[in-house]
């Protein structure tokens, strides 16, 4: 029988998402368009139209060893052309953000390949080759995966997923990369990813309402959303999980 | 330990990180009443430069950092206000207080707590700036190892 991923367990609507996101049979709601220029803008490692610096040859002129994993595995675009590893990073506030660091990990893992993602304590990076990158980052900013005002795209100085929103319901950044026009009542970013200055303001449009966010968000919380211990059954997988590899590490013969 | 006067503290905590406007109307009706001791503004600092990562030293322009006029004085913030200080009187003062909140917190809740919020004993640090003849009120009013002074609203007199 073939193996059927059931990718987490958990009877809730935030269990539901987790799971959707995760298998790559689904296919992510576009929910904006951001020009390929616009993500380029965004991530602010190179101008746009510019050609890619590379950090080595391009393979086919490589010479590369007789090797048969390399015959398995099919490089990427980038690797192919010798382009450099870049990153984009992500904060996603716990007021009912569409995703989070461990699941943007997970959901990266199964969905792309030559992916490099890591999560950290409030944010999550996903390196890769550049050109491949840029691909990948204009999914993750275009679809249901991020919200323009509770969602950051934050290369550094990332503070800010745990605190208050602020008045206009934008999760705090201390540079200030996004602004919330209050005339159009869209969200545009105004600096890159690190906080340089834009020369021109990238807009995300509007900012999605508490009502879509309850229903997209993947994160437990009792303040006003689904309390993870409501969820009996992820408590449970998680308590058995925990439980085996507490009792592995103790006494691996058992 | 110098022996204090222990005045009632409040901590006004709304449920959403505060806009200059806002919190300048919120302080104009506070310091209106004339009955506030002292008072601290909390929140996540808003540097006026990139403090780090790859922009490191450049500019930082931010909507929040503004200076807003408080009983005619220029109060230059300096963090994005979450949560505000003040050490009353007495507790009969908590109520007129709970009035301007609610006239100015119209769109989202607050909390109003009562407790001991303020710094109370000078550490070394303290003691290295002011030196052991301190004066009490200037106390935890700010940054100790920054530039800062603590602004003094004269209420126009």
């Amino acid at each position: 029988m073939a193996y059927k991923p059931q990718f987490g367990p958990g009877t809730t609507a935030v269990a539901e998402n987790r799971r959707k996101f995760m298998n790559p049979g689904y296919k992510l709601q576009k929910i904006r368009d951001v020009t390929d220029e616009d993500v380029v803008l965004l991530m602010g490692h190179r101008a746009p139209g510019s050609a890619y610096p590379t950090a080595h040859p391009p393979l086919a002129e490589a010479g590369e060893p007789k090797c048969p994993i390399r015959k398995i595995v099919v490089p990427l675009d980038g690797a192919k052309a010798g382009d450099r590893v870049r990153y984009i990073q992500f904060t996603d506030s716990m007021w009912f953000a569409p995703c989070h660091p461990y699941l943007r990990s997970y959901l990266e893992s199964w969905r792309y390949r030559g992916v490099d993602p890591g999560t950290l304590s409030g944010r999550q990076i996903v390196e890769c080759r550049e050109r491949d990158l840029e691909k990948v980052a204009k999914e993750l900013v275009e679809t249901e995966l991020l919200d323009a005002a509770r969602t950051g795209i934050r290369g550094a100085t990332v503070h800010g997923h745990s605190l208050r929103l602020d008045e206009n319901g934008m999760m705090f950044d201390m540079l200030q990369r996004r602004i919330f026009d209050v005339k159009s009542k869209t969200v545009k970013y105004v600096k890159n990813q690190i906080g340089e200055p834009l020369d021109k303001s990238i807009d995300l449009g509007k900012p999605m309402d508490d009502k879509w966010l309850k229903a997209h968000t993947t994160i437990y919380n009792m303040n006003g959303g689904t309390a993870f211990r409501d969820d009996k059954e992820y408590v449970e997988w998680v308590q058995r999980v925990h439980s085996l590899r507490t009792k592995y590490g103790f006494m691996p013969m058992e | 330990m110098t022996e204090q006067v222990a005045y009632p503290q409040i901590r006004i905590v709304p449920a959403r990180l505060l806009s200059p406007s806002t919190i300048e109307r919120l302080l104009n009706g506070i310091c209106d009443l004339g009955k506030v001791r002292r008072l601290v503004l909390n929140g996540p600092r808003l540097p006026a430069e990139v403090p780090y990562g790859p922009a490191k030293g450049i500019p930082n322009p931010h909507e929040g950092r503004k200076t807003i006029k408080v009983k005619g004085e220029d109060v230059p913030l300096q963090v994005q206000v979450g949560v505000i200080i003040c050490e009353l009187p007495n507790d009969q003062v908590i109520p007129e207080i709970k009035e301007i909140c609610d006239r100015v917190f119209t769109e989202f809740s607050y909390q109003i707590q009562k407790g001991r919020f303020m710094k109370s004993i000078p550490t070394t640090t303290d003691y290295a700036r002011y030196g052991p003849e301190m004066d009490e009120t200037l106390l935890g009013m700010t940054d100790v190892k920054g530039k800062g002074c603590p602004i003094i609203i004269q209420g126009g007199k």
